[in-house]
C-alpha cells in the first residue's frame, strides 16, 4: 500500500510546478494584458480558499462513495444522500432556532442532524441492496430521484416554498499564529470548519482502508468477499458498515456545503446540490478509488469550478459559465478513455449470500 | 476487465430470470406498494403542514391533506376530461420513446442512463434543422411534407450520434456506461444552452429561448383540444415504433443476438454474435429512438426550444423497468406515468399538495420493481403461514 502514497506525491510535485511556473510566467507577462488578467485572478489566495470551500462537498461524496464501492456495493444514490442531508440539516436549524437555541448551536446540532438522516438513508439502501438484492444501480437512481422529489416537497410543505429561508453559516475558523503564515496561512488556517474536516479526513479515509482491520475487511468484502467468508467474516455486514460510513460522509458533505458554504436549501431544479454528488463519483474514479487522490480530483474540479467566477470579472474572456460546470465531466471521460483502467473492485455490483 | 461481462449478467441475474407473469405481478405489487407509501407520505405531510381548515381529522390529529382524495383528484386530473386525457397522453407519447430507449440497450446487457442527453441534443437538432429549413422550404401543405421528416431526421440523427458515443466509448474504450452516459446528460444541456444562446435566441424574450419552429412543422392536434398540443397520428407512430421494435427483439435475427448478449454473453460470444455490433447498434439505436423523442418533444408540445427540459429521459428508466424492459408493456407504463405528471398538476391546484410527490412516487415505484426479491421474500412468509398457496410456476 506504501506506493499509493507516491501518487499523491507526484501530484502534489506537479501542482507545485505548476504554480511555480504560473509565478515565473506573470512576472515576465504584462499586467494588463489578458494573460496577466487570468494570472493574477489565478495566483489570488483567495481563489486557493473558494476552491478549497468548494471541493467540500464534492470531496465527500467521493470518499463516501469509496466506502460503498470497495466493499462492493454500487452506490449511484450519493447524490441523493447529499439532497437529503442538506434539507433535514437546514429543517433541523430553523426548527431550533424557532425553539430559541442560539444560532452557532443550532447550525451545530443541525449538521448533526443532517448526518443522522443521511445515515439512515443510507441504512434503508443498505437494507435494500444487502438483505434483498435489489439492482443496485436501479436503487441508487432510485435513491436519488426519491430525494429529488422529497426535498422539495417537504421545503413546500414546511416553508410554503421550494427554498428554504437563509439560516447563516458556521463561518470560518481562524487558527492563531498560523494564519499570519503570508500565503499559506490565510489559505489554510482562515477557513470554514468544513475544510479542516476534509482536509483531516481524506489521509484518515486512506488509513482507515489501508491499515485497518476493518479497511482490510472492506477491501476483502469488494475484492473477494468468499474469502473474507471463509476467513469468518460476514460479508453482509461488512458491507452494511461500508454503505453506513458512505451515509455519513455524504451526510457531513451535503450538510457541511449547505452550513458551511450556502446556508440555505435551493429546492428547485436539481436542487442547490445540483450534481455535486455526481462529480464526487467522479473524482473517485478520476482518483482510482484513493481517498487522498479523490479529494485531489476534488480540489481539481472545484478549482474549475471557483475559476469560473473569477474568469466572469474579466470581460475580454467571453467563456460561457456551462464550459466551467461541464470540464470535469469532460476531463473524467477523457480520463476514462486515455490514463488507464481504473481498479474497479472485482465483485462490484454482485451479491454475495453469506454462508450462515 | 475481462470479468466483466459475467459480472453484468450476474448483476441482471435476478431481473432476468424472472418470468412475463412473475414480472407482470411484480410491477402491480411495486405500484400498489408505491401508492401505500405515498399516502402514509401524505398524511405525514398533512399533519406537518399548516392549513386553515384540515381535510382530514382523526383520533384529535388534524391533517391538512387526506390521501384518498389526493388520488382521486389525482386520477381525475390525468383522466378527467378530453383536455386532460390529452395531456396525458402527451407525456406518454414522450415516455414511450424515452423508456424504449432504456429497454433496447438493457436487452443488449447495456444501462443507458443518458436518455435525458439524447433527448435534449435531439430536441435542438430538431430546432436548428427546423430554423434553417424554413428559410427554403415552400409553404402550405408540401412544406409539411418537407419539414415533418426534416425534424425528426435530425433529431433521430443527432440523438443516435450522441448515443453511439458512449458505445463507441464503451466497446473501445472499456468506458463502463453507466457513468459516460450519466456525464454526458450534463453535457448536452451544457453545450443546448450555449448553441442557443449565442446562434438562436429569440431577441424578443428573456432567458434562453430559442425562435419559434415554422408553423408547417407543428403536429397538430387531431380529435383532442389543440390547446393540449397532442397530436393522435404521432401517438399512434409511437405505438408503430413500439411494436417494430417488439418484432425486432423478439422475432428478428438481430433481437436474438441482443438478448443472447445481454442474457448469457459468453454462449453469445462463443456462438459467433458479435459483441461490437450488439453493443454500438443497441446504444445507437437507443440514442435515435431518445432523439425522435426531443423533435416530437420540439414539434408537438414546445415549438422552441428553451431551458429546463422536462426530465423524461430519467422517467423514462422508470416507465422502462416498470414494463420489465418489454416494449409492449411499455404502453401501461408509460400511460401510468403520463397520468401522475398530469395528475400531479391538479393535486397541486385543487389541494395545495406540492406536485413533487409524484417524483417521490416515482422514485418508490423504482426501487421496489428493482428489488423482486422483497416480494419474493413477503409471498414465501405468506405461504409458509398458510394463507396463500403457490401452486408451480416456482424456479
Amino acid at each position: 500500500m506504501r506506493s499509493e502514497l507516491k501518487t499523491p506525491a507526484k501530484w502534489l510535485g506537479g501542482f507545485l510546478a505548476v504554480i511555480l511556473v504560473l509565478v515565473v510566467t506573470s512576472w515576465i507577462v504584462p499586467p494588463e494584458s489578458i494573460t496577466g488578467q487570468v494570472l493574477d485572478a489565478l495566483l489570488d489566495t483567495s481563489y486557493a480558499s473558494a476552491t478549497l470551500r468548494v471541493a467540500v462537498p464534492i470531496a465527500f461524496a467521493a470518499m463516501g462513495g469509496i466506502f460503498a464501492e470497495k466493499t462492493g456495493i454500487i452506490n449511484i444514490g450519493i447524490e441523493g444522500f447529499l439532497i437529503l442531508s442538506a434539507l433535514s440539516s437546514i429543517v433541523a436549524v430553523v426548527g431550533l432556532t424557532d425553539a430559541g437555541v442560539p444560532p452557532q448551536v443550532a447550525l451545530w446540532l443541525g449538521f448533526a442532524v443532517g448526518i443522522l438522516v443521511s445515515v439512515g438513508a443510507a441504512a434503508v439502501f443498505g437494507v435494500f441492496v444487502i438483505r434483498y438484492q435489489s439492482n443496485q444501480v436501479i436503487a441508487g437512481l432510485a435513491i436519488w430521484l426519491i430525494s429529488l422529489g422529497v426535498a422539495p416537497f417537504v421545503s413546500l410543505v414546511l416553508f410554503e416554498s421550494v427554498n428554504s429561508p437563509s439560516v447563516g453559516t458556521l463561518g470560518t475558523w481562524r487558527i492563531p499564529l498560523l494564519a499570519e503564515i503570508p500565503v499559506v496561512g490565510p489559505i489554510f488556517f482562515d477557513a470554514s470548519p468544513m475544510v479542516y474536516l476534509m482536509l483531516i479526513s481524506a489521509p484518515l479515509c486512506w488509513y482507515v482502508l489501508a491499515y485497518t482491520r476493518l479497511g482490510r475487511y472492506i477491501r476483502a468484502s469488494g475484492d473477494n468477499p468468499r474469502a473474507l467468508d471463509t476467513a469468518g467474516i460476514s460479508v453482509s455486514r461488512t458491507r452494511f458498515k461500508g454503505v453506513l460510513i458512505s451515509g455519513v460522509l455524504c451526510g457531513i458533505g451535503g450538510a457541511g456545503f449547505t452550513l458551511g458554504q450556502l446556508g440555505r436549501f435551493v429546492g428547485s431544479g436539481e436542487t442547490s446540490i445540483g450534481g455535486r454528488g455526481f462529480l464526487g463519483i467522479v473524482a473517485y474514479l478520476f482518483g482510482n478509488y484513493n481517498p487522498i487522490l479523490s479529494t485531489i480530483g476534488a480540489l481539481l474540479f472545484a478549482s474549475f469550478d471557483a475559476l469560473q467566477f473569477r474568469l466572469q470579472q474579466i470581460p475580454a474572456l467571453a467563456i460561457p459559465q456551462q464550459f466551467f460546470r461541464v470540464l470535469p465531466f469532460v476531463v473524467v471521460i477523457l480520463v476514462l478513455m486515455f490514463v488507464g483502467r481504473t481498479r474497479i473492485p472485482a465483485a462490484l455490483g454482485e451479491h454475495y449470500d453469506d454462508d450462515e | 476487465m475481462s470479468g466483466l461481462k459475467p459480472r453484468i449478467e450476474r448483476l441482471f441475474g435476478v431481473l432476468i430470470r424472472l418470468s412475463t407473469g412473475e414480472r407482470m405481478l411484480l410491477s402491480s405489487a411495486a405500484v400498489l406498494v408505491a401508492v401505500g407509501v405515498g399516502m402514509i407520505v401524505i398524511l405525514g405531510a398533512g399533519y406537518a403542514a399548516t392549513c386553515r381548515s384540515p381535510a382530514l381529522s382523526v383520533f384529535g390529529l388534524e391533517f391538512c391533506y387526506n390521501p384518498i382524495e389526493t388520488y382521486f383528484v389525482l386520477l381525475q386530473g390525468a383522466f378527467g376530461d378530453s383536455f386532460k386525457l390529452a395531456v396525458t397522453l402527451q407525456w406518454t407519447t414522450l415516455l414511450l420513446f424515452t423508456g424504449l430507449s432504456f429497454a433496447i440497450p438493457y436487452k443488449a446487457g447495456l444501462f443507458n442512463i443518458g436518455a435525458q442527453g439524447q433527448f435534449v441534443l435531439g430536441s435542438l437538432a430538431t430546432t436548428i434543422a427546423l430554423l434553417w429549413a424554413a428559410e427554403i422550404a415552400p409553404s402550405g401543405m408540401l412544406g409539411r411534407l418537407v419539414l415533418v421528416p426534416v425534424g425528426l431526421l435530425a433529431g433521430g440523427a443527432i440523438g443516435g450520434l450522441y448515443g453511439l458515443l458512449p458505445g463507441y466509448l464503451k466497446h473501445r474504450f472499456e468506458v463502463n456506461e453507466v457513468i459516460s452516459t450519466l456525464l454526458l446528460n450534463f453535457i448536452a444541456t451544457a453545450i443546448a444552452v450555449v448553441t442557443v444562446d449565442r446562434y438562436f435566441a429569440d431577441p424578443e424574450l428573456q432567458g434562453t429561448v430559442s425562435r419559434s419552429i415554422p408553423t408547417e412543422a407543428v403536429l397538430s392536434s387531431q380529435l383532442f383540444p389543440s390547446s393540449a398540443n397532442f397530436s393522435l397520428l404521432v401517438f399512434a407512430f409511437a405505438l408503430l415504433v413500439l411494436g417494430g421494435f417488439y418484432w425486432l427483439l423478439t422475432n428478428s435475427a438481430i433481437g436474438y443476438e441482443i438478448r443472447t448478449m445481454g442474457t448469457q454473453p459468453k454462449a453469445a460470444r462463443f456462438g459467433g454474435v458479435s459483441e461490437r455490433f450488439t453493443t454500438l447498434f443497441s446504444m445507437t439505436t437507443a440514442g435515435v429512438v431518445a432523439g425522435v423523442g426531443g423533435a416530437v418533444f420540439i414539434m408537438m408540445v414546445l415549438g422552441r426550444w428553451q431551458t429546463g427540459a422536462p426530465p423524461v429521459g430519467f422517467d423514462g428508466i422508470a416507465v422502462s423497468i416498470l414494463a420489465g424492459n418489454n416494449p409492449l408493456a411499455l404502453l401501461p407504463s408509460g400511460l401510468l406515468f403520463g397520468a401522475l405528471q398530469s395528475g400531479g398538476q391538479a393535486i397541486q391546484f385543487q389541494l395545495g399538495i406540492p406536485s413533487e410527490i409524484v417524483g417521490v412516487l416515482r422514485g418508490l415505484i423504482i426501487l421496489l420493481v428493482a428489488t423482486p426479491e422483497l416480494f419474493r421474500l413477503f409471498g414465501t412468509q405468506l405461504e409458509r403461514r398458510g394463507l396463500i398457496t403457490v401452486d408451480g410456476g416456482r424456479e
